[in-house]
């Protein structure tokens, strides 16, 4: 049962994957991708339940955490497959694509959730780097999917920066490999490594950390190496879009956490803890000022992934019960309040045909749907309650200042002020006001998950109910003491 | 140390007498490669002869800087060809024979060279200076480096240690090190010579020359002497790469007379041989453009550089 | 095999393996680069192969064999044919000029040395001293990454890092677990063919692979 469960959201996508491409797009294939996702939904609640298992020999295995992770991945696919049929149609309608590339949509959506699904379960550091190349490697076709100009550069710009972060890691793993086995550890299992962490050369280890961050923590869309992360985010249609900026960017940030827990282990927690709080204030500092001057909202809430990633290292970088367990609610919270506000915006761009902010005004009185799921979807990123970001940016808070690292959470909190400040100003224009234009439609089937998503967060804000023993057993296997 | 202060006088008389008949040797080689008939061997030194029957004359407006670079240059470069181990290891000036103290002179040479083109204070003498000097600042590390590359292997920058380790044990050779530092100094042995595709020996086109619009002044018995060091500083060189790389044949300490006879025949052998290759090899390249130049020579300091890191690495 | 010719052996693949990097910054013409790459590919092969049979395994000769045929055969091939397809702007364009670059790289050398001395340290064979040849080439590669405007002179320093990468893994361990080796490769080729349909969409999208057009998006 355990092992059926652990293959079962992979196979799920990849049978979904297999039709698509045998059938095509078509109004009967349409939901499949719908039902596929809430199949990986009910595996990850089942997994959870059960308490875990392991398959095809020990290569994956379903602890907590993945469990944890996976539900993220399922709950995130589920909103953006339900609004993918609505958005393909609009698409199809203003003749920008064609029975072949919504037949390539369906292959490479499906893929990308088993690759996904992959990097989670992986019961080691190997496979979940190949796992989360070949999300890459898909996804890079998802980005490039209009084939327009500014979508070429933006899959090229993704591929290239993307593989050398991903190379990095890949060197940290023949690093940390190297430490391993000259302590007796041959395999690259987490359960192994971490067991044996306090043998591993520091010299050697410290190398592998840092390289396997600044690797993961490229494809997560942490600063320095997060160029590719606007443009890649602002081009891919927008079901991907949500996908990628609700749930990829978590599960590299997924790959940071497993590594700081060998880190820890090995090093002791002030090394990994230093280079993430660098990494998390830059990333927070680079997307306050790019926000401040942006005048594209897609971009707006490319560089709002860069910040909640920011804030998701420092959290790990606090570390500790209540930090992890902060940081894996605002992992859930963030997937759906982005993947909320990536399906309005791409129904957005569709209605007026342009991504820039000043092409969109008075949007609450036009589609009093539309403007609300994108206005309440920005003050749940902004962390305001009664959305669960407001509890998880709360705990990582308070957490840090409990932990004496006051002086990295104070310019965080200002910073995010910044944000908050630049976000509202931008909104604000977008929002409010008369339209001189006429009103924008939107179909049942875009807003039920938008309403649902939003309906989540702010219901995980309020209370995380059977959530939370999962919490608890995730945050302890990210490095909490039980 | 006989047969040592023999094997060095009989270095200096080949190098002194050897080198204009090299120069011939590579002209004739390119005219027969080319079609052409050429003018014999012995062609260097039927100028030379010319030169030095004229009467000494120098450009209106010099000074002593002018005078006096053709007499240091032929100076240094024949201090070198005495202390360098070309036919044998152990010269009686083995204490000069330091890697530091070689490189320094063959500087000195081109130094005072284009400090004599600047005292004509002509635009070509300027400009050729210039470009001398620009060439000389990547080609004077590469020489250093890629020497000290290969002198961390035997624990000594003198040169005759370097040569003998080499002799003990040829096979050494192949290791990244030298090979390495092999290619690095072959390319500044052309650009230092003054060969293509560095430089062009047979042109006097302003675009392009270097050492020819120095030398554009001169005449008489002063011409004689720039060529004939020219010459000498190309036999050192390549008899240097040959010695480094490829010591066969060369005497040590302990040789008797007839080996250092033997081993002046095998440096004439190993010199001639390098000379027609890189005569040949003049044939079927083009010269490179002057921007382009800097490329070639910060590449073979690059190389040098990574063989000094590699025989302190590797190995 | 004894220990010296071993060593020698090890040594000459490096310094080839090196050299290759080198000679790639230093040459403009895309189709000696890739000639230069396949001759890396070579460099590794016989690196691996030199591994393997001191150890005695066939198993990583054979792995040496397989990382060969795709390093060397199969990746120039596919550049190659987008080379000819591509036509046009036969020369990389970078944006340091190749005297800085070959400079830069003097200096990246210096870094890999001093980057890797733990790693020399924690066990002083003649495979791990090796290492740092191996970081050279893949710093030598980034820069190529980050300095080159053309899109096959980009990907050909990716796979340089990548080269590097797997010449590292084998230098310390012997390289990875069989089946994350075989994952690796099968994920460098798709990355490969991926940046080659990007790259023929770019020819259609702006006319060219010259990656200064890439400017529509910008904050």
């Amino acid at each position: 049962m355990g092992s059926l469960l652990v293959i079962g959201p992979l196979a799920v996508p990849v049978a979904a994957a297999c039709a698509y491409a045998v059938l095509g797009w078509n109004r009967a294939t349409a939901w499949l991708g719908a039902l596929s996702a809430a199949g990986v939904l009910a595996c990850a609640v089942a997994l959870a339940a059960t308490g875990g298992g392991d398959a095809l020999g020990g290569q994956l295995t379903g602890d907590a955490l993945s469990a944890y992770m996976l539900l993220v991945i399922g709950a995130v696919a589920l909103l953006a497959m339900l609004a993918g049929p609505a958005y393909l149609a609009a698409e199809l309608a203003a003749g920008r694509t064609g029975p072949r590339a919504m037949r390539r949509y369906g292959v490479l959506t499906q893929s990308f959730i088993a690759a996904m699904a992959l990097a989670v379960l992986a019961s080691s550091l190997g496979l979940l780097w190949v796992a989360i190349e070949a999300t890459t490697i898909v996804t890079a076709f998802l980005v490039g999917h209009r084939r327009t100009r500014e979508a070429t550069e933006a899959a090229w710009k993704y591929v290239v920066i993307c593989s050398v972060g991903i190379a990095l890691a890949l060197l940290g793993i023949v690093m940390l490999h190297y430490a391993g086995t000259h302590a007796g550890v041959t395999s690259l299992g987490w359960a192994e490594l971490t067991a044996h962490a306090d043998r591993l050369d520091p010299g050697v280890t410290r190398i592998a950390v840092v390289l396997l961050v600044l690797g993961f923590g490229t494809k997560a869309g942490l600063a320095p190496m997060h160029a590719w992360l606007p443009d890649a985010h602002s081009q891919a249609p927008a079901p991907v879009s949500a996908l990628m900026s609700g749930v990829l960017l978590s599960v590299a940030f997924y790959a940071v956490l497993r590594t700081k827990v060998i880190a820890d282990a090995a090093l002791g927690a002030g090394f990994a803890r230093t280079l993430l709080v660098i990494v998390a204030l830059a990333s927070l500092a680079v997307a306050a000022l790019l926000l401040l001057g942006q005048r594209d909202y897609k971009r707006l809430l490319a560089y709002s992934s860069i910040e909640h990633m920011g804030l998701l290292a420092l959290g790990a970088a606090v570390g500790g019960a209540l930090a992890l367990a902060a940081v894996l609610l605002h992992i859930l919270g963030h997937g759906l309040g982005k993947s909320v506000l990536f399906l309005s915006a791409g129904r957005l761009h569709q209605a007026v045909g342009s991504s820039r902010m000043d092409a969109v005004r008075g949007l609450t009185a036009r589609a009093p749907l539309l403007g609300g799921t994108f206005g309440l979807g920005l003050l749940a990123l902004l962390g305001l309650p009664p959305f669960s970001l407001f509890a998880s940016e709360l705990g990582i808070a308070r957490a840090g200042f409990a932990a004496g690292l006051g002086w990295a959470i104070a310019p965080a909190l200002l910073l995010m002020l910044v944000i908050v400040a630049a976000v509202c100003r931008h909104a604000g224009r977008m929002l409010l006001g008369d339209s001189p234009d006429g009103a924008v439609a939107t179909p049942y089937s875009v807003a039920v998950p938008l309403v649902a998503g939003l309906a989540a967060c702010a219901a995980l804000g309020i209370a995380t109910g059977p959530l939370h023993s999962l919490l608890r057993a995730a945050a302890t296997i990210a490095g909490a003491a039980p | 140390m006989v047969t040592g202060a023999l094997g060095t006088g009989l270095q200096v008389i080949a190098v002194a007498l050897g080198s204009p008949l090299l120069v011939g040797v590579m002209r004739q080689v390119r005219a027969r490669l080319e079609g052409r008939a050429g003018p014999g061997i012995g062609q260097p030194w039927r100028d030379l002869r010319k030169l030095l029957r004229k009467e000494p004359i120098a450009a209106h407006g010099t000074g002593w800087p002018f005078r006096a670079a053709p007499l240091l240059v032929a100076g240094t470069a024949l201090v070198v060809a005495a202390v360098v181990p070309l036919v044998t290891t152990v010269s009686p000036l083995d204490g000069v024979a330091d890697l530091f103290a070689v490189t320094a002179l063959l500087a000195l040479g081109s130094v005072a060279l284009a400090l004599g083109a600047l005292d004509t204070g002509t635009a070509f003498g300027g400009m050729g200076a210039s470009r001398e000097m620009a060439v000389l600042a990547l080609v004077e590390p590469t020489i250093l480096v890629s020497v000290f590359a290969l002198s961390i292997r035997v624990g000594s920058t003198s040169l005759g240690q370097i040569v003998t380790a080499t002799v003990e044990d040829p096979l050494a050779v192949v290791s990244p090190a030298s090979v390495l530092a092999a290619v690095a100094l072959a390319i500044v042995t052309i650009a230092e010579t003054g060969r293509i595709p560095v430089d062009n020996p047979a042109t006097h086109l302003e675009l392009t020359m270097i050492h020819e619009a120095m030398v554009l002044e001169y005449a008489g018995p002063d011409l004689a002497l720039v060529e004939w060091a020219s010459a000498m500083r190309l036999s050192i060189f390549l008899g240097l790469l040959s010695s480094l790389f490829f010591p066969v044949g060369i005497a040590t300490a302990g040789a008797g007379v007839l080996a250092v006879l033997l081993s002046v025949l095998v440096l004439v052998g190993k010199v001639a041989i390098l000379g027609v290759l890189l005569a040949a090899g003049e044939v079927f390249m083009a010269k490179l453009r002057l921007f382009r130049v800097p490329e070639l020579l910060a590449g073979s300091f690059l190389l040098a550089l990574l063989a000094v890191a590699a025989s302190f690495f590797l190995a | 095999m004894t220990d010296a010719t071993f060593v020698q052996l090890l040594d000459l693949a490096c310094g080839a393996f090196l050299l290759t990097a080198v000679l790639v910054l230093w040459r403009r013409e895309l189709a000696a680069i890739v000639w230069l790459f396949a001759l890396q590919g070579i460099a590794l092969t016989a690196l691996i192969v030199v591994l393997g049979a001191r150890q005695g395994d066939v198993e990583l000769i054979l792995i040496g064999l397989g990382v060969g045929a795709l390093r060397a055969g199969l990746l120039p091939y596919l550049m190659r044919r987008a080379l000819v397809a591509g036509g046009g702007g036969r020369e990389t364009q970078p944006l340091v000029n190749v005297a800085t670059s070959l400079l830069v790289a003097a200096v990246l050398a210096m870094l890999a040395y001093a980057l890797s001395q733990p790693l020399v340290r924690l066990s002083p064979t003649p495979a791990t001293q090796a290492v740092p040849v191996a970081l050279t080439v893949l710093l030598i590669g980034f820069f190529l990454l980050v300095t080159r405007r053309r899109a096959l002179s980009q990907l050909v320093g990716f796979l340089l890092m990548d080269n590097a990468i797997t010449a590292a893994a084998f230098l310390t361990t012997s390289g990875v677990p069989l089946v994350v080796e075989l994952g690796i490769s099968l994920d460098v080729l798709l990355a490969v063919l991926v940046l080659q349909v990007l790259t023929t969409r770019m020819r259609a999208a702006f006319g060219g692979t010259d990656l200064d057009e890439l400017r529509e998006l910008h904050d």
